[in-house]
């Protein structure tokens, strides 16, 4: 015990000393939020990218009456021009596309964009969109419903509240933020999984080819130096995970007090967003729902979920870093780990996508569960489940198969990193590999 | 004896690189382990640092069953050897020396001892990676005896050292061995201990050939030549003895003489003498260790081997 404690001590600080500890531990918490700010960014705003396009429209027979709204990224232009002429302005660029509505048309089903490309089914479908309201807003009109009533219909809004039926009485849910705390878990321990597990095969393979391997096992077992090395890296990532935590809270109030601050001086937009998305009908998060959205954060179990968190973070972490550590120990250099490091990334690529769609849309299917009871997949899809409420069987069940599988992933990479640190040239194949397993020492 | 080897026996896969072992190391000798590339030196050496372990036969370590306390008492320089290049100097070195079990106190006194007697102390805040590689080879060497062992083990200690490096490295083995270490050198390259070694083993296909005292095995193996280098006339074959001229040199000769059975030094040389000659030298011509191997296990036994080797 006390050659692992030394062991991961050395890995722990020679990996902490480094100026790029530091730095990563201060840029890469920016750094990902800037990555999800801009996909969330251009997932609200996904017209910012492109250029404004200018349809004509050419309708002598007024079926639109010209009320077809433009966008920001797509204007309307009422014209009456011929085919030819139509064709001939697309091509020097003076309209993106021509739609030609026949004059004589008594009901309109179907009509014809004229472009050079394929417009984008964004595109496409906003315009048919406007076009459905115009028509179906003439044809209540047609049958006596004027335009304040109309109005009125379109802000109808329904909005449902989630009651929790709990042990303690009926609890407030909310879809938004269990999916949110869900994903944050989720998404550190994939990170942490990844990012450490791939540290851990490194040092190995440093070892390795320093040939600096066989004078260490002759000091301490080879168990010992491969626990002694996943759990320094450990040690590193848990580090600094608590900087994070710290940073996340030390700075949440004069962070969360600053965008406040932003909001009240600019009480207008508040309103203009508020009735916007009331116009728009759909049951989202308004900015005025943030306050909401942060006392919505309390609701939760943060004792259970955080515990959780950190039992799957290190049991999952031990799974996997072992299985890296047995890679590492399998090969000579880097390139030859990719052949390897397939079958044991697929899983938890496959966890996390499967966490962002199935999981979150069905948290009790029956795959989300078995998924959550699989130690390859169960970190990442348990923490994704949690917040929605998992019965305490199925918790108990998944962190017993948890700990069951990193045990063997223990076992069977100490008995491939025994054998692999000192197998030198050739890349072993999955036969011999197979084979160290039951080789005596 | 510091260790004692019983009927050693470790099997891999397809071979047998260890076969039926049993040789003993007398404390404080050089004990030169010596044989081809592929004779299980290496093998046997691994078992001997623990880490791998025998199929059968045992070792003694001072008496004792040899366990994982005794790895304190064990230095090894393996063949294939580094540090770790990103770590200090100082840093990397108490880290060896706490790796083996030693306090941490002590660790730091044994590394001011080499340091002062290297006169390195530049040295011990800078990474591995920023050294010579002549350097790199002391820190090396530092790491495999800081520890105080008792038994040094080092797999051949001499490739890939400069010349002077192998001096200072040859000079520290002896001073320690003065100290009361044991040290055991697996080589194959026979010549380059031979003068070190006050015992050797050798081994070849995986099997003891012959182990002993090297004065002892010398005289076992001698041929009976004698070596004269003179001036004067050509000395020719007669009844007392055999004699072939090796070189010439304008009129100094150099011959080797074989004396017919039961006749002294005494009366060889007085019937050299008779011959009206003028000595130069006189030797007996023993053995080198190369050549005891070669005649013992046969040279076309040793040159299969290796193409066996090459071949897997």
């Amino acid at each position: 015990m006390k050659k692992i404690w030394l062991v991961s001590k050395r890995e722990f600080l020679t990996r902490v000393k480094k100026k790029s500890f530091l730095v990563m531990t201060l840029l890469s918490p920016l750094l990902i939020v800037l990555f999800y700010g801009i996909i969330f960014y251009f997932s609200i705003n996904k017209d910012v990218t492109d250029s404004v396009k200018t349809i004509c429209v050419v309708d002598a027979g007024n079926h639109f009456n010209k009320q077809l709204k433009n966008s920001k990224t797509i204007h309307f232009d009422f014209r009456e021009i011929t085919h030819k002429e139509a064709i001939d302005r697309i091509e020097a660029g003076l309209y993106y596309a021509v739609i030609e509505v026949p004059e004589e048309l008594k009901e309109i089903k179907t009509l014809e964009i004229l472009c050079i490309e394929q417009p984008s089914l964004g595109t496409l479908d906003y315009i048919e969109t406007q076009m459905q309201s115009v028509i179906r807003n003439s044809k209540l009109a047609s049958n006596g419903i004027n335009q304040d009533l109309l109005n009125e219909i379109n802000q109808t809004t329904v909005q449902l509240k989630t009651l929790k039926i709990t042990d303690t009485g009926v609890e407030k849910g909310n879809s938004g933020v269990t999916t949110f705390i869900g994903f944050i878990g989720a998404f550190l321990i994939y990170l942490f999984i990844f990012l450490y597990g791939v540290q851990v095969m490194r040092g190995v393979i440093e070892e390795k080819t320093n040939r600096i391997v066989e004078l260490i096992i002759s000091s301490v077992r080879p168990f010992q130096l491969m626990m002694g090395k996943i759990m320094g890296i450990a040690m590193v990532g848990l580090t600094q995970f608590v900087i994070w935590v710290v940073l996340v809270v030390v700075l949440s109030a004069p962070v969360s007090q600053l965008v406040m601050n932003l909001l009240d001086v600019n009480p207008e937009i508040i309103a203009q967003a508020q009735t916007q998305s009331q116009i728009s009908g759909a049951g989202q998060e308004s900015i005025g729902g943030l306050g909401g959205f942060i006392a919505d954060l309390g609701q939760f179990n943060f004792l259970l979920i955080g515990g959780m968190f950190l039992f799957f973070f290190i049991s999952g972490y031990l799974f996997y870093g072992s299985l890296f550590a047995a890679i590492g120990s399998a090969v000579d250099n880097e390139t030859d780990t990719q052949q390897f490091m397939f079958p044991i990334t697929m899983p938890l690529i496959f966890a996390f996508v499967l966490a962002q769609s199935s999981v979150v849309n069905s948290p009790n299917s029956s795959l989300s569960v078995w998924l959550s009871m699989i130690p390859f997949t169960s970190p990442v899809v348990m923490m994704v489940r949690l917040p929605f409420g998992v019965p305490q069987w199925q918790i108990l069940a998944s962190m017993a198969s948890m700990i069951v599988g990193f045990i063997f992933t223990v076992w069977l990479a100490s008995r491939i990193y025994r054998i692999g640190i000192l197998t030198f040239g050739k890349k072993p194949t999955y036969r011999e590999i197979w084979r160290w397993l039951f080789m005596s020492n | 004896m510091i260790i004692q080897v019983n009927n050693l026996t470790k099997r891999y896969k397809n071979h047998l690189a260890v076969d039926n072992l049993s040789l003993a190391i007398p404390e404080g000798s050089i004990f030169g382990l010596l044989g081809p590339n592929g004779a299980g030196k290496t093998s046997f050496i691994r078992i001997l640092t623990q880490i791998t372990q025998a199929d059968e036969g045992e070792i003694l370590f001072g008496g004792e069953k040899l366990n994982s306390s005794h790895v304190l008492q064990i230095g090894y320089l393996p063949e294939e050897r580094g540090l770790y290049k990103k770590m200090k100097v100082g840093e990397q070195l108490l880290y060896f020396a706490e790796l083996k079990g030693m306090k941490s106190s002590e660790a730091k006194s044994r590394l001011k001892y080499w340091i002062d007697k290297f006169e390195v102390h530049t040295w011990l805040n800078k990474k591995v990676e920023e050294l010579s590689k002549g350097m790199q080879q002391k820190v090396q060497f530092i790491a495999t005896v800081i520890h105080q062992p008792k038994l040094l083990i080092l797999d051949e200690p001499f490739s890939g050292f400069d010349p002077i490096n192998a001096q200072v490295l040859t000079d520290e083995i002896l001073n320690l061995r003065k100290e009361g270490a044991t040290i055991i050198f697996s080589t194959h390259r026979m010549d380059s201990v031979e003068l070190l070694c006050d015992h050797i083993a050798l081994i070849n296909r995986s099997k003891k050939v012959l182990d002993g005292p090297v004065h002892q095995i010398k005289q076992e193996h001698k041929s009976n030549l004698f070596e004269l280098v003179y001036t004067g006339n050509t000395i020719s074959s007669n009844p007392v003895f055999d004699a072939q001229e090796i070189w010439n040199e304008g009129d100094k000769r150099c011959v080797g003489i074989v004396p017919n059975q039961n006749i002294s030094n005494r009366e060889l040389l007085l019937n050299l003498m008779n011959q009206g000659i003028e000595p130069i030298s006189f030797r007996e011509k023993l053995p080198t260790m190369e050549e005891i191997f070669i005649k013992t296990v046969g040279i076309s036994n040793l040159e299969n081997h290796e193409e066996n080797l090459a071949g897997k």
